[in-house]
């Protein structure tokens, strides 16, 4: 059906063939196209370029190296602490995945197949939580994690809990969940309960290896928002313990903006893992984004 | 006697419970209900989360707006910041929050009694318990708004004493029975004791599927009413306080005069609206000119009254309003760009030509590159430097380098100074900072829209473009009057999705802004996390978060508005 469609807008729906004036509306088709693509790539091309020069010729007019130094990678690596924040974030995104996936999976499970009492009460106060801005709660979350911090037996600030643990419960991983709960046929589930198997077993045995994609998306998403998180960080970390790798290209930046070149191994560095997702995963990655509409 | 008997009684009383819980899980009812203890169990650990860290801390940013509130918990302030933020502009919204919650209870309320006649009964005496139940809500609220503070206090008490469990305990045990806590505690108690009695009694008066739900609307509709009448109340008292307060100082009180004024301002351009809806429809020229009539004196009539308003804007937080304007340029310099290029796009790219699936991808790229990656790139491509390739470019083309992302002077103001035109400061434009903030959320977002054209494009009928083409029309015609109307709900959803955007951005901004730029790139997102973050005042930030929630809650409604009556569904 695409295709048909497709069809009509190329070529007025007769022609067969190739005609002169078909290869010239496409030819400038093409240049619109690749104009377009030279400016949304141009910035990557002058990053990883500058990010091979020497410090002269970084700061510099050249736009090209005349000799690729890999060392920066290295230098950013190991002495500006790239290494560090990288770890970091890893972690933090680890935690906050297996605590998000553990509580969205059994939540969603539960609102879309056992019917108990408050059921749409409870969720359209969760769905309403999405309305709210960041930065209303950004404040009082902050004072509640110092207070935590304060009276419990582990550190909040500076530490994994205050990075992971307010991102565990994810109203959005719940419904996206839901809805692919919810299409699984009730005969599926009436068989298992023949079977002898109770909601658990079910949800290991049969729910979660169906649902794959979409756990797939969820840890996308998440792995983006660990990746993407900035002002939170920023409230949280006051030392590279435990500073994501934002922040830690943030701090690089204000207090090393000279060494350009480093900075630009930083950046390059800090894109990779999402860029190397992003390649592998793209048909999901972008579904899951377009259907979305958030990114972090 | 009794001494042997005492151990068999013991296991005889386990036993019963044992029994009593057996039988409770056994059988159809027992079956059932713990499937409900299991859902229940599932969804806690989310749901505890999620209040907590999404629920509970909008009520506590409302508490911590109340309140002179820098590093630690000062005075109980009422809505003093919330003047100090919009000035006497704030006593229009409460009223307008307080009229709509009262207007919304009435719509409740006029819809209940239809499905009452619909069901033909009347359980009007219902509403015996849905007063309980409300009164229980505000019991529990008034409890914890008590509770709070003590319990916030247990941090500062422990800091150096050594943290056990048992000190813990023993210092929650003390803010929950504090003197001023224990009182309010007790109330609850008794009220939901009342509340859940009166629930199943009211079951037994009417017996109907729908009795809860009616239970729950009546005390939604209670509710609503009471909390407009406590706005109503509680702004007159406000208002009555700031009105002494200014006349004790000696000054001209000012606030009555421009509250009415702008209140009646606000109505008479709603009637505006009102009457020229009521314009549209009319079948009759005559008619149709008297009401554009009517509309054009009611206009200038709410504009004359609207006058007032700057003057309260001057006299509301200049960085606020400055962070509204800067974020206003930013949406109107984004938002309209973004969506046409990306439009444009998706049209050339639905052609799939060989090699689409690549070029989306590219285009794509910006928007998945981590914001503050690609903001610190950009940071330096438009850097001041003449060596940057932005300036690079520029002097390559024979122009003078420009100081982008440090220039806080206005584009238009620039431009004019090009051209030897002198420009006012008002009509300076956004600063030039602000532009390569611009150029670099389009450049992020086209990608994205793209994305999302495309799929709508997806959706739009073959049959519909291929009558179009029998009939005819070119591929323009085509676009103007088939995709483009088709494609409207999408326009909707990415505008409102962007406008939103614009006034929660954040990160990028953060990263492009520059000291030099003199604060010219701070939209109302960076201007709440300055006051948070730089000036350490909790109290005030928390009330510019809440004029953000409300703009932003305002821009949906709006849009939702619009939606309904002016975008075309196939």
């Amino acid at each position: 059906m695409a295709d048909r469609k497709a069809h009509i807008f190329r070529d007025g729906g007769e022609s067969k063939g190739l005609s002169v004036r078909k290869l010239m509306r496409n030819a400038g088709t093409y240049a619109i196209l690749t104009l377009g693509a030279l400016i949304a790539v141009a910035p990557f091309i002058w990053m990883i370029s500058t990010s091979l020069m020497s410090i002269g010729e970084a700061q510099g007019v050249r736009f090209f190296p005349t000799e690729i130094h890999l060392e920066n990678y290295l230098l950013a690596w190991k002495e500006a602490q790239f290494a560090e924040y990288f770890i970091n974030s890893v972690q933090i995104t680890a935690i906050t995945l297996a605590g998000q996936l553990t509580f969205s999976v059994l939540a969603a499970y539960a609102f879309a197949r056992i019917d108990f009492p408050g059921r749409d009460l409870i969720f359209g106060v969760l769905l309403s939580t999405l309305m709210i801005p960041a930065m209303v709660i950004i404040i009082p979350n902050f004072l509640t994690v110092t207070w935590l911090g304060r009276i419990g037996p582990i550190k909040w600030i500076n530490n994994w809990p205050a990075l992971t643990i307010p991102f565990m419960g994810s109203i959005f991983s719940i419904f996206l969940l839901r809805q692919f709960f919810a299409q699984i046929p009730d005969e599926l589930f009436d068989a298992a309960q023949m079977d002898g198997a109770g909601h658990f077993r079910f949800l290991l045995t049969v729910v979660i290896p169906l649902a794959k994609a979409p756990l797939m998306v969820i840890v996308v998403l998440s792995f983006m928002g660990a990746w993407n998180a900035l002002a939170w960080p920023l409230l949280v970390t006051n030392s590279p313990d435990w500073r994501p790798i934002a922040v830690g290209l943030l701090n690089f930046v204000d207090e090393a903006g000279q060494m350009l070149n480093l900075m630009m191994a930083g950046a390059v560095i800090t894109i990779i893992p999402i860029l190397l997702i992003y390649f592998f995963t793209q048909k999901q990655f972008t579904e899951s984004i377009a259907r979305s509409g958030l990114k972090g | 006697m009794h001494e042997p008997a005492s151990s068999p009684m013991k296991d005889n009383l386990g036993m019963r419970w044992v029994q009593w819980i057996q039988s409770r899980f056994s059988g159809r009812r027992g079956r059932r209900l713990k499937e409900y203890l299991t859902a229940y169990l599932m969804i806690f650990p989310a749901v505890l989360l999620i209040f907590i860290f999404g629920i509970f801390p909008v009520g506590f940013a409302l508490y911590v707006s109340l309140h002179k509130w820098r590093l630690k918990r000062g005075d109980f302030i009422g809505i003093d910041n919330y003047v100090r933020a919009v000035d006497n502009l704030i006593y229009v919204l409460l009223f307008a929050l307080a009229i709509g919650a009262l207007v919304a209870a009435f719509f409740f309320l006029r819809r209940l009694k239809r499905d009452f006649e619909n069901w033909g009964a009347s359980p009007w005496l219902l509403t015996l318990p849905a007063v309980a139940h409300t009164a229980a809500v505000f019991a529990f609220i008034r409890w914890t708004v008590l509770l709070l503070p003590q319990v916030l206090d247990i941090a500062n008490i422990i800091v150096g004493l050594e943290k056990t469990r048992a000190l813990f305990f023993e210092l929650l045990g003390d803010a929950f029975r504090a003197e001023t806590v224990l009182p309010a505690f007790r109330l609850f108690i008794l009220l939901l004791i009342l509340s859940i009695g009166l629930l199943f009694i009211g079951r037994r008066f009417w017996r109907s599927i729908h009795n809860i739900v009616v239970q729950a609307r009546l005390t939604m509709i209670l509710l609503a009413a009471s909390i407009g009448f406590f706005l109503l109340w509680f702004t007159y008292m406000e208002a009555m306080r700031s009105y002494r307060e200014t006349l004790q100082a000696g000054g001209t009180p000012d606030l009555w005069a421009q509250v009415i004024t702008i209140s009646s301002g606000v109505v008479l351009l709603v009637f505006a609206w009102l009457t020229w809806r009521g314009a549209e429809k009319q079948e009759s020229d005559r008619a149709f000119w008297i009401r554009v009539l009517g509309t054009m004196f009611l206009l200038v009539g709410g504009w004359v009254l609207i006058g007032e308003l700057p003057m309260v804007i001057a006299a509301g937080d200049k960085d606020m309003w400055a962070g509204l304007k800067i974020t206003i340029f930013y949406s109107l310099g984004t938002v309209p760009f973004q969506l046409a290029i990306s439009l444009f796009l998706a049209v050339l790219l639905f052609q799939q030509l060989a090699g689409s699936e690549f070029f989306r991808m590219l285009f794509f790229l910006p928007y998945v590159t981590p914001f503050v990656a690609s903001a610190a790139v950009f940071r330096q491509m438009f850097s001041v430097r003449p060596q940057a390739p932005v300036n690079q470019a520029l002097q390559f083309l024979g122009l003078e380098p420009l100081r982008w992302i440090q220039e806080p002077q206005g584009v238009l103001m620039m431009l004019g100074e090009r051209l030897g035109v002198a420009l006012p400061a008002w009509a300076a434009g956004p600063s030039l900072a602000l532009v390569v903030v611009m150029i670099y959320s389009i450049w992020v977002y086209v990608g994205y829209d793209t994305v999302i054209y495309l799929a709508g494009l997806g959706n739009i009928s073959t049959e519909l473009l291929e009558a179009a083409e029998i009939d005819g029309a070119g591929r323009w015609q085509i676009f103007r009057y088939i995709i483009f109307p088709l494609l409207s709900p999408t326009t909707y959803f990415l505008s409102l999705i962007a406008v939103i955007g614009t006034f929660k951005a954040f990160s990028h901004i953060w990263v492009m802004r520059h000291e030099l730029a003199l604060g010219t790139v701070d939209t109302f997102s960076v201007t709440i996390f300055l006051e948070f973050f730089d000036k350490v005042r909790y109290g005030y930030a928390s009330a510019l978060a809440f004029v953000l929630f409300a703009i932003i809650l305002g821009l949906t409604v709006i849009n939702n508005r619009i939606q309904g009556s002016r975008v075309f569904y196939g």
